[in-house]
């Protein structure tokens, strides 16, 4: 008898202790899920909201009580990515609202693989887009969008006629290279391709559709006063040609450039080289 | 002991060749980070002329400068009196062809060049149209906007590619030919600033233009007769060795430069 209430007052004294270390709310997952409410508490949601407004279950319940006991209420382990987006709508409904005319979320609903709020934002991790650290940072879009777009089977397993070497060719812009080189951050997939209500440039409504693009270039921090121009012809992304009057100009250019620097190469060294030979073969010589 | 000297370049020209050499090397300097932003001497080198800015400040900068030289170059040649020298004729294609048949050796004699010798003239008129190409594409580049509004965005993408073609192009050529031939080759060659060039090499690189100079008597100009200076041997030789590995780091760089060009022409156009 001695022994049992001592055991149950060590069992008392360190269940006390580790729920004083911390009151917030969600104490009760953290004895398990350490790595995640570790993640949520360096968030931005964290003091704001708890597990359960995500996941749901009874936050109340003590986490002493075997877990079953947290989930026997509408718990959801790993909510869909459509689930995703209506809890978040339950606080961010004008970034639903905006979201949900985008190319993911139709494709979301014609029951396919796309990106969801978690996909770009992060899942337990989430920053506001002016913290450096997070996803959503301008300087890190290009590396968020190029999780996915980037990745060949990705792209290939859902293909929707999308290229994967987009990040690869934004990265030959002078947008890309100002930041890389230590200068100004210019443009990045966001700006041009819109953030939440990202759609394909088929799309009228879309800002990269081809009737929009000088507008959505002319925006005031960018390029005002691109209105008359001749934008419209081209694709910015285009790497393998661009066609000035039905000639596949990149294309011969390149061929071009290519003779030519062989050319020159083979003809400035060999020259040397001859040069250097024979001025040794007079030398022998005398 | 006296030493002829033979005028080579005027005053004028020796400040074109100056201003435009010096706006090369600018462009070049500012001008190959930006095409590898992520090598470790791109960095380097745009955080040596204090950051991106200044780069891009000091490249537009050199590129009117470069602008200026050139156009100023024309309407140099049509006030000046007309010279005909530096034209292609049939004499270049039979020195070409006697060069490559000594160098090979299927003859004993050297080509006899006049004032410019044929690799002169080909750099001469590859500058200029390096320059008329590097100028317009740009001045495209430089306001794309602007640009859109008379060329559809297909110019100012083609203007890009252009771009950076010839200047590797005109790199090499000057980067490794016209230094190795013009300064290395002929070290310390100071023709770039007195505009003189001593009697031996004049006989030695241009026989044809020096026989027909002693023999009129007008190139040379008495003026120009000085004492041979006493060179400090120990001076010109560190000087060399550090012409040597400079030129040599940037052939290295040059070549590295136009082999990742090339592959990643290949990648894109011939692999997919």
């Amino acid at each position: 008898m001695y022994r049992i209430i001592v055991l149950a007052l060590i069992a008392v004294f360190f269940l006390t202790t580790a729920s004083a270390q911390d009151e917030n709310m969600d104490i009760s997952c953290y004895h398990c899920h350490l790595a995640q409410v570790n993640e949520f508490r360096a968030s931005i949601h964290f003091n704001k909201n708890t597990c359960a407004d995500c996941h749901g279950g009874d936050i109340n319940i003590s986490g002493t009580v075997v877990s079953i006991n947290v989930m026997h209420t509408n718990f959801t382990g790993i909510p869909s990515p459509i689930n995703v987006t209506n809890f978040c709508s339950k606080c961010h409904e004008n970034e639903t609202r905006v979201y949900e005319e985008s190319i993911h979320w139709q494709r979301l609903n014609e029951g396919r693989t796309s990106a969801s709020c978690t996909d770009c934002h992060g899942i337990h991790n989430i920053l506001s887009s002016k913290n450096p650290n997070s996803s959503t940072y301008s300087a890190n879009v290009p590396g968020t969008c190029a999780k996915c777009h980037e990745n060949q089977t990705k792209m290939q397993a859902l293909y929707y006629g999308i290229r994967t070497d987009r990040f690869d060719t934004y990265k030959k812009s002078f947008h890309y290279k100002s930041y890389e080189s230590g200068g100004r951050l210019l443009a990045v997939c966001s700006d041009c391709h819109e953030n939440h209500d990202t759609t394909q440039a088929s799309d009228p409504k879309s800002a990269i559709n081809p009737a929009n693009l000088p507008s959505t270039c002319g925006k005031s921090g960018c390029h005002p006063g691109a209105n008359n121009v001749f934008i419209y012809g081209g694709k910015i992304h285009e790497e393998q040609s661009v066609y000035l009057l039905s000639l596949d100009a990149k294309r011969l250019v390149t061929y071009f450039y290519i003779l030519m620097i062989l050319f020159e190469l083979t003809f400035t060294i060999g020259l040397i080289f001859l040069g250097i030979t024979s001025n040794f073969e007079i030398r022998r010589r005398n | 002991m006296v030493e002829l000297k033979f005028k080579r370049f005027t005053l004028n020209q020796r400040i074109q060749h100056i201003i435009f050499f010096t706006s090369f090397i600018l462009l070049a300097y500012t001008g190959f980070p930006l095409k590898f932003p992520e090598e470790w001497w791109s960095r380097w080198m745009i955080e040596s002329v204090g950051g991106f800015d200044n780069r891009t400040f000091i490249h537009h900068f050199s590129g009117l400068a470069m602008i200026g030289v050139s156009i100023y170059h024309v309407v140099y040649h049509i006030l000046e009196k007309p010279r005909y020298d530096i034209i292609f004729n049939l004499k270049d294609l039979e020195d070409f062809r006697q060069q490559i048949r000594y160098y090979l050796r299927y003859s004993d004699e050297h080509p006899k060049f006049g004032r410019y010798t044929w690799k002169q003239k080909f750099e001469y008129f590859g500058a200029g149209f390096g320059a008329v190409i590097m100028g317009f594409t740009g001045l495209l580049m430089w306001q794309p906007f602007e640009a859109m509004k008379y060329f559809p965005i297909g110019f100012v993408q083609i203007a890009n590619l252009f771009h950076t073609w010839e200047a590797v192009l005109a790199s090499i050529a000057v980067f490794i030919g016209h230094i190795y031939d013009e300064h290395f080759g002929k070290f310390p060659n100071l023709s770039w600033l007195t505009g003189n060039i001593p009697e031996e090499e004049m006989r030695h690189e241009h026989p044809v233009e020096y026989e027909e100079a002693m023999k009129s008597q007008k190139i040379v100009n008495p003026e120009n007769m000085e004492h041979k200076e006493n060179k400090n041997i120990l001076i010109v030789g560190f000087a060399k060795l550090v012409f040597t590995i400079l030129f040599l780091a940037i052939c290295i760089w040059m070549l590295w430069i136009s082999y990742s060009v090339l592959t990643e022409a290949v990648k894109t156009f011939m692999v997919r």
